[in-house]
């Protein structure tokens, strides 16, 4: 059984995808579909976000879009989704234009979780999950085991099983999140669209999110791309890192690769010093502001403070 | 399994777990569904229960009492002329009208709030039965319409409001609390609109304008009236709940719903479009009957908490409310027949007074 101790997680470039022994019925994917963007240009009536950009997701990876507010990454994640209609150039899933591609058939390859999804006023949580089945379900086709299968393995990964028949309106952010996710899972595709899925959520249970990420990335092939804001997170998740700013793809790769002090500073205006995770030796950005940091200009009186308060460095 | 307390700290991947998915959950998770679906369905039935009996009731009492066991057998067919002549050339269209009209307005609201994802998008509230009221009075009144032109004049007066509203509210696609404040801005228009050919017309033209306007099944009834409404039913009931497939999808919001595979703006429209017409067709048989577009769904959302939009136990809901209503509305006052809106006011007022305060409190709201 793979247990990645969390000192190579984000490091390992070969996508494992062992049949896990005895338990990993549904571990292997017999396709790997594959979703990108040629010439795309986006925009909301006259505003443009994204020009002429191109790009390709590396099939059964976990891709990470990084950049500051406004930079189109969430833009980027809906056109790729077809949840927009680009105004230039096609999105390409499996090499056809996905506009071109039924939706209901799109769904069953492609899912996505969007920023803020709303729940029907008290639902309970297997019913939501249960509505990530639609694209599963044809006109007259009923509810079937392979419906109730799916959304207990969904809630069992994303741990809401015990919150199975409580209603949605009562539970806590992170129990929400999870329960999202778990819609999301439920629709069984093997591309995985997320945009900021660890928002609202404490640090312990955005740790919970990104490690489930990974165990789909890891032991079912599951593409997945992740618009996330923390930078250092992103950076240790993380097999391709897309570093975006003003619509256009800065770098992409590696993050031990790509990120620097100086692609930090070009994509968030930020002074900062890059060093490796203590844990996962991926790379770990630490911001500079004005204050609490000793030489810089604008914090000659609050060296004195630090010296004598916080002078740990 | 444990316990699924163990989360945070485990080495052991969540999947692992997942992937040996206890059968004893799935089988939970089956009976969950097994018990929704029977709760529907028992619901549904016991609504349809007392529509029946509802109608039961406004066929057997009268100026002259049938008893339930007559009424029954002239429903099958049977029982003696004089009876059969009471109940079903008199009362019948009058019972079947209540039932028809009512179900339609059930069925909209149910679409409208769920759509639109608010309580207070009901038909009578954003702007689409006021629309129907004032082409009828436009109708009846500058051009003398009557009868089935009269009834098509409404339905167009809805459609017309319910388009208006789409498009002024649209931007790149339709939001819920925009559609409702742009939907009632239509509505008062036209509802000032109608107040200006009232004040124009003559003084019978204007009481029986003014009859029509609270929403009345009184006057004579008759099954050639009938035909025509009990044919749209027929026809917009079934397209309503085809068109609803997606709308468990839509009501998680756009996004989700794309992601799902719905077609959004084409699903939306459709069951705007379905929805408008419903209203169109019943307020054009009876007159914009206040409340039961807005009462009925949450009333059948309450019997069924945690279902989603609950259409059918709307409808069915609106079905039995309004023939009940009805009922009072004939018989509480001893000589008089009161039009069945004011009933259903006294009972919907309170409700959206409630409702108001409730969303005010919650800082929700339209």
């Amino acid at each position: 059984m793979p247990t990645p101790t969390s000192a190579e997680s984000g490091k390992e470039k070969t996508v494992t995808k062992v049949p896990t022994g005895s338990t990993g019925t549904e571990a292997t994917p017999t396709t790997e579909h594959t979703l990108g963007a040629r010439g795309l240009g986006l925009g909301y009536g006259e505003r443009r976000i994204v020009q002429d950009l191109d790009v390709d997701l590396p099939p059964g990876r976990f891709t990470v879009i990084v950049g500051p507010n406004a930079c189109g990454k969430s833009t980027l994640l809906r056109a790729l989704a077809r949840l927009l209609n680009p105004t230039a150039g096609t999105v390409l899933l499996d090499g056809r234009d996905i506009h071109a591609t039924p939706t209901r058939q799109v769904a069953a390859t492609l899912g996505v979780l969007p920023q803020t999804p709303v729940a029907p006023e008290s639902i309970t949580v297997a019913d939501l999950v249960g509505r990530g089945r639609h694209p599963r379900q044809g006109f007259f086709r009923r509810w079937t085991t392979a419906d109730s299968e799916a959304v207990t393995a969904a809630m069992l990964a994303t741990d809401v099983l015990d919150l199975t028949d409580r209603s949605v309106d009562e539970l806590s952010g992170g129990q929400r999140q999870r329960v999202w996710i778990a819609v999301a899972l439920a629709q069984e595709t093997e591309i995985l669209l997320l945009d900021e899925p660890t928002t609202y959520l404490d640090i312990s249970h955005q740790l919970d999110v990104l490690d489930l990420l990974t165990d789909l990335n890891r032991e079912r092939g599951v593409t997945l791309a992740v618009v996330l804001h923390d930078l250092n997170l992103a950076c240790r998740y993380a097999d391709h890192l897309i570093a975006m700013k003003d619509g256009r793809i800065l770098a992409e790769g590696a993050p031990s690769e790509i990120v620097t002090e100086s692609l930090v500073h070009e994509i968030f205006g930020l002074r900062s010093t890059v060093i490796p995770d203590p844990a996962s030796q991926t790379p770990m950005v630490v911001p500079l502001g004005r204050h609490h940091v000793p030489g810089t200009a604008a914090d000659v009186t609050g060296a004195a403070h630090d010296a004598t308060g916080t002078a740990h460095h | 399994m444990s316990g699924t307390n163990t989360r945070t700290g485990t080495p052991t991947s969540l999947l692992d777990r997942a992937a040996s998915a206890p059968v004893d959950a799935v089988a939970r998770v089956n009976r969950l569904h097994r018990r929704r679906r029977t709760r529907f369905a028992l619901v549904c039935a016991a609504l349809a229960l007392v529509a029946a009996a509802a109608l039961t009731l406004s066929l057997a009492v009268g100026d002259i009492y049938v008893p339930p066991t007559d009424v029954w057998a002239v429903l099958t067919g049977g029982g003696d002329p004089g009876s059969r002549f009471i109940v079903h050339e008199l009362r019948e269209p009058r019972g079947l009208l209540a039932l028809a009209v009512g179900c339609c307005f059930g069925l909209s609201g149910a679409v409208f709030q769920a759509l639109l994802r608010n309580p207070l998008a009901s038909p009578d509230i954003i702007g689409v039965s006021s629309g129907a009221s004032t082409t009828a009075v436009l109708a009846s009144m500058l051009f003398g319409l009557s009868g089935l032109a009269l009834s098509g004049g409404a339905l167009v007066g809805a459609l017309v409001a319910g388009t208006l509203t789409y498009l002024l509210a649209w931007r790149g696609g339709v939001s819920g609390g925009r559609f409702v404040l742009i939907g009632v801005g239509v509505g008062t228009g036209l509802v000032s609109v109608r107040s200006y050919l009232m004040t124009r017309a003559d003084v019978t033209e204007a009481q029986n304008a003014f009859l029509w306007l609270t929403g009345s099944l009184n006057g004579g009834r008759s099954w050639n009236q009938l035909w025509p409404l009990l044919g749209c039913v027929a026809l917009l009931v079934p397209l309503t709940l085809l068109a609803s497939r997606g709308l468990p999808a839509l009501q998680l919001g756009d996004e989700a719903a794309g992601g799902l595979g719905v077609r959004v703006e084409r699903g939306r429209l459709a069951l705007l479009a379905c929805a408008t017409a419903l209203v169109g067709v019943a307020t054009a048989a009876a007159g914009p009957i206040g409340f039961v577009a807005f009462v009925c769904p949450p009333v059948a959302r309450r019997l069924l908490p945690g279902h989603g939009a609950a259409l059918l136990p709307s409808a069915l809901t609106g079905a039995a409310l309004t023939c009940l209503a009805d009922f009072t509305a004939q018989h509480i006052l001893p000589g008089t027949q009161l039009p069945v809106g004011v009933v259903t006011s006294v009972v919907g007022a309170p409700y959206l007074l409630w409702l108001l305060s409730r969303t005010n409190r919650a800082g929700r709201g339209g």
